[in-house]
């Protein structure tokens, strides 16, 4: 790679543009904003660069997963930390979505009626730095401060903007979260120093892979003869929890749908388009690679505990009549399918899965923005109180319909591309699975037609009565989201392809037991409408 | 063992060598005196001089301080036949107090004249404290680690009840006098007893003669203990924390900031230097009580701080959980260079952090009485935002966040503890992290609520220049032990290794 340090860049501009914001007055609200939007707009123009390399060039380093872009400086040398940062095939693409998502709430934020916004947009913009340290982060030490420091201004964000349960959701969230992370913390240490014990004073996830944990027996129970767990099989629950939060995966969700309903809008897109990506990629990067011995032998486990996010989140969305609650718990839901293609541990789920994190990441966004629009116009999120939005506002019933299309996975859209790669990497593993994940596909396109129809058809209410279509403005948000779903539904090689050359690694390190079935490009993308 | 054993000591006096040793401590005791006499001369209305003249004294022990972290070398060398350290933990040490006393007299002025304490034995009492925590931090003898503790905890007693007016602060100052002088007991009764035992005050020689006692000696074990009893006092570790809370409320923020920072930093060093170095051979009598007591203060400290209404006593509850974390470094220090690395990497983060935690309570308080409860500081973000981004900045770090010196803190005691085989230790730790982050972000939601409609408006006051310099250095320091690790953590371990005496 030419020597200038793209990923640095791309992790420090977000950063400096918070800093930027600073110095311009609080009552520059256009100019705040307009700042906030620029620096979006050109971390969105770098991270393209990143990913147009990924795709085009070769990867560098012997190591068993090849990276891009690979910048490498000592940290905390006593210990062993280092500054190493790269990306890969799995990465870049969430990369994009990471930029493209939070430009597009950076372009909604309202900056009339944000208070304090100078603060708002300052932390939406450290929000965005923290993310993108935590998906080119190849030392487990950075990756950890940037996982952790992530929650920083996602707290600040949630917790000081939306509405008035916001303080209880967000401090129930932050806590889940820390209590899961800082278990995590211990088993990176554990990681760390088994490896110093292997003569390798290290945090990074290169060394570490090369040398991975010996195969241990469990440790006794004091006083008794029992044996508990290995330390590897804890080192990779303490790992498997802190992801499994984020994701969040069921029973660790009970925080998500309080949470999704008192986010103001912005932070919202970004939030359930990238934050909860962040725990499917964990388990893709960490989870799978550095533990393969306790994933095979949970496999079973958890690939049910996805399975019961599929249907429990599909049940859930089924039965609620708030329309951000349906969108949450068909979040839970769609993000079941992506931990069911990672669990698979084969070439298609994973393959899918990274496909669909994206795919979701557009398709959640779209789904938070038109329930965002339509709450402005009508004061109300209740679906029994809403109807007739078709006649008031068509362009949105366009939208939003291409958006709920996407989100049921009809063939075509970007939905059924991620999906269908998922449920054949599932049926690899265990036919059954794919059966039951289908049944989830089922329940989905039922919720989301009876709420697209629910706020859509019908006669006109009270409350949509007045209503004006969407702004030229909103339109403009809408469309580049129902364009992506269409285009990466019949088109989806850029995407399959980057991440083709980078899963094998993956698979080879989680030591997948099926050899993956050779499958027609067109059947395997979904390519025929 | 050392070459200490060897001196003569009934001939020798003490000479040049052993006066430069003390240099930063002598300077600072000449401030104290001149403090005195120039309270004489100078206007009640211009006692600011006073602060300037203390800032100026402090520079100059803290630029000697630098200096002879230089001068003393990695190796050290003992001064005044045993009984002073001059090395490289000591001026560490000297460092972080003379920093802490510093900053707490860039806002003591504005303080006091708010509060009309602005005396000017305000600022002898403190650079007498101070010396006595230089001393403390360079002590290797049974009788000067007495005597620097008794200099700090008497000029601490009246600064805690220097808010004469106030039944609050006497309150204060009396509980703190009558457990403190509690603890004082302990110590020495402890040092009476590894006296006995060893036949020695200094520490090189005591640590001779316990590596030569084994098996055990149920007595010294006795002493050693009710020592740490002594000092787990100073440091405020559960058990022995019940007049923590009231202490910090009741003294004057100033003092409270300056007291619950410097002592701290004083009182570890000195534990450090004798639990990790001189009674290293007796550590498996030791580490249990060590732990015990470390993981109560955390437990103790993090649940009560829950329910706490005043920012003060939350305050006072962290402090005595953020002991219970630098204790697990001291806890494993032993076998573990990272355990007192991380001990002294943990001190340096938590003067920066606490002292700006406390510096916010005491620029937002009103004239006559402290503002210290969550009431007074809602809405303190719309009002002062960069006051409160500040605190929760310190908040945050106490929690133990990234991007923060306190997270690197608990990181390295953490891996030390898991270094030393110790996992429930630092599962202990993690736990107890987790349930305080509830009650660090819940100040941070406060500050930024609406007032309640029928409350009162509470005007703070203008944050003045100082402040904002207090606070500015302070988050920085902040960020700065948050994120280049490697400035800090070789000074710390620079300080570990070049420690006297060595076993």
């Amino acid at each position: 790679m030419s020597g200038f340090p793209w990923l640095t860049a791309i992790l420090l501009l977000p950063a400096a543009g918070a800093l930027v914001l600073q110095l311009i007055p609080g009552r520059a609200a256009d100019l705040i904003k307009g700042v906030t939007v620029v620096v979006a707009a050109a971390e969105v123009v770098l991270v393209a660069i990143v990913v147009y390399g990924v795709a085009t060039t070769s990867a560098i380093g012997g190591g068993p997963l090849p990276m891009h872009y690979v910048e490498q400086a000592n940290w905390i040398p006593a210990i062993g930390a280092s500054y190493h940062l790269g990306v890969d095939g799995v990465s870049a693409w969430i990369l994009a979505l990471n930029a493209g998502v939070f430009l597009l709430g950076a372009l909604v934020v309202p900056r009339r009626s944000t208070e304090r916004l100078k603060l708002f947009c300052g932390l939406m913009l450290l929000a965005e730095a923290a993310t993108t340290g935590v998906l080119i982060s190849l030392d487990l030490l950075l990756f950890y401060v940037f996982w952790e420091g992530m929650l920083i201004p996602l707290y600040f964000l949630l917790a000081f903007y939306g509405n008035e349960n916001r303080g209880r959701a967000t401090l129930k969230f932050v806590i889940y979260t820390v209590a899961g992370s800082l278990l995590m913390l211990l088993a990176i240490l554990y990681l760390h120093f088994q490896a110093l014990a292997g003569g390798h004073n290290t945090f990074d996830l290169e060394v570490l892979l090369q040398n991975p944990l010996p195969a241990q027996a469990g440790v006794p129970l004091p006083f008794t003869t029992i044996q508990t767990l290995s330390p590897a099989m804890f080192a990779f629950l303490a790992f498997a929890l802190a992801f499994a939060i984020k994701l969040p995966i069921v029973p660790f969700h009970t925080w998500l749908p309080d949470l999704y309903e008192s986010a103001p809008a912005p932070a919202l897109v970004f939030f359930a388009g990238v934050v909860s990506k962040m725990g499917a990629y964990g388990f893709i990067r960490f989870g799978i690679t550095l533990f393969s011995g306790p994933v095979h032998q949970l496999q079973p486990l958890l690939v049910a505990l996805a399975l019961l996010s599929i249907l429990y989140g599909a049940m859930m969305a089924l039965s609620q009549t708030d329309l951000k609650r349906i969108v949450a718990y068909a979040s839970i839901s769609h993000l079941g399918f992506i931990a069911l293609g990672i669990f698979s541990l084969n070439q298609n789920g994973i393959d899918g899965a990274v496909i669909q994190i994206l795919n979701h990441g557009i398709i959640i966004a779209g789904l938070f923005l038109v329930v965002d629009v339509v709450e402005a116009r009508t004061g109300t999120r209740d679906i029994r109180e809403l109807g007739g939005l078709q006649k008031r506002m068509p362009w949105l019933y366009v939208f939003f319909l291409v958006i709920t299309l996407g989100a049921l996975g009809l063939p075509g859209t970007n939905g059924f591309v991620g999906e269908v790669t998922i449920m054949l990497g599932a049926f690899q593993y265990f036919w059954l699975l794919a059966v039951l994940a289908g049944l989830g596909v089922l329940i989905a396109a039922w919720y989301m037609l009876r709420m697209h129809q629910g706020m859509m058809h019908g006669p006109v209410r009270a409350v949509t009565e007045k209503v004006h279509d969407l702004r030229f403005r909103e339109g403009l948000v809408l469309a580049p989201l129902a364009v992506l779903i269409v285009l990466l539904g019949v088109y989806p090689h850029p995407v399959g392809d980057v991440t083709a050359q980078a899963v094998p690694g993956y698979v080879t390190l989680a030591d997948a037991s099926q050899s993956p079935v050779a499958i027609p490009t067109a059947v395997r993308y979904g390519a025929v409408p | 063992m050392n070459a200490l054993a060897a001196l003569p000591l009934a001939t020798a006096t003490p000479g040049w060598h052993d006066l430069v040793g003390l240099l930063p401590e002598l300077i600072v005791a000449g401030g104290f005196l001149a403090l005195m006499l120039l309270d004489l001369v100078v206007p009640p209305a211009r006692r600011t001089w006073l602060a300037v003249f203390s800032g100026a004294v402090l520079v100059g022990a803290l630029a000697v301080s630098v200096w002879g972290w230089y001068d003393a070398g990695s190796a050290g060398r003992s001064v005044f036949f045993g009984a002073f350290a001059y090395d490289r933990l000591a001026e560490f040490a000297n460092c972080v107090i003379l920093v802490t006393t510093l900053l707490t007299v860039a806002i003591s002025p504005g303080y006091l004249n708010r509060r009309r304490l602005h005396h000017g034995e305000y600022y002898s009492l403190l650079m007498a404290a101070t010396v006595g925590m230089m001393l403390l931090a360079g002590a290797t003898s049974l009788m000067v680690i007495f005597l620097a503790i008794e200099l700090l905890s008497i000029s601490l007693y009246i600064l805690s009840g220097f808010s004469r007016q106030e039944e609050r602060s006497q309150e204060a100052a009396v509980k703190y006098l009558l457990l403190g002088s509690f603890a004082s007991a302990f110590l020495l009764f402890g040092m009476a007893l590894v006296y006995g035992e060893t036949g020695h005050t200094q520490l090189a020689q005591i640590a001779a003669a316990m590596s030569r006692s084994l098996p055990v000696d149920p007595l010294l074990v006795g002493g050693i203990i009710l020592m740490f009893v002594g000092l787990a006092f100073k440091v405020s570790a559960a058990p022995f924390h019940a007049w923590t809370p009231d202490v910090y409320q009741g003294a004057p923020t100033s003092v409270t900031t300056f007291m619950s920072v410097a002592t701290k930093v004083a009182a570890f060093i000195v534990i450090i230097r004798l639990f990790d170095d001189a009674f290293a051979s007796y550590y498996s009598r030791w580490s249990a009580v060590v732990i015990a007591v470390a993981i109560l203060s955390m437990v103790v400290g993090n649940l009560a701080a829950l329910t706490q209404n005043s920012i003060k006593r939350m305050l006072a509850y962290s402090g005595i959980a953020q002991a219970g974390y630098i204790l697990i470094g001291v806890a494993v220090g032993v076998g573990t260079p990272l355990g007192v690395q991380g001990a002294l990497y943990y001190l340096a983060a938590y003067a920066f952090t606490n002292l700006g935690a406390f510096a916010v309570v005491t620029v937002m308080s009103g004239r006559g009485e402290d503002l210290d409860s969550y009431d007074h500081l809602r809405g303190l973000w719309h009002r002062r935002p960069y006051v409160a981004a500040a605190l929760a900045f310190f908040l945050l770090s106490l929690a133990g966040f990234p991007f923060t010196a306190g997270f690197i803190g608990k990181f390295l005691v953490f891996a030390a503890a898991i270094q030393a085989h110790n996992v429930a230790l630092a599962l202990w730790g993690i736990g107890t992290s987790a349930v305080s982050v509830f009650y660090y972000l819940r100040v941070t939601l406060i500050m930024f609520q609406r007032p309640k409609e029928d409350a009162p408006a509470y005007e703070w006051p203008r944050t003045g220049w100082a402040g904002s310099a207090v606070l500015l250095v302070t988050a920085a320091g902040t960020l700065v032990l948050g994120v280049f690790v490697v400035l800090v953590l070789t000074v710390a371990s620079m300080a570990q290794a070049g420690t006297l005496p060595g076993t």
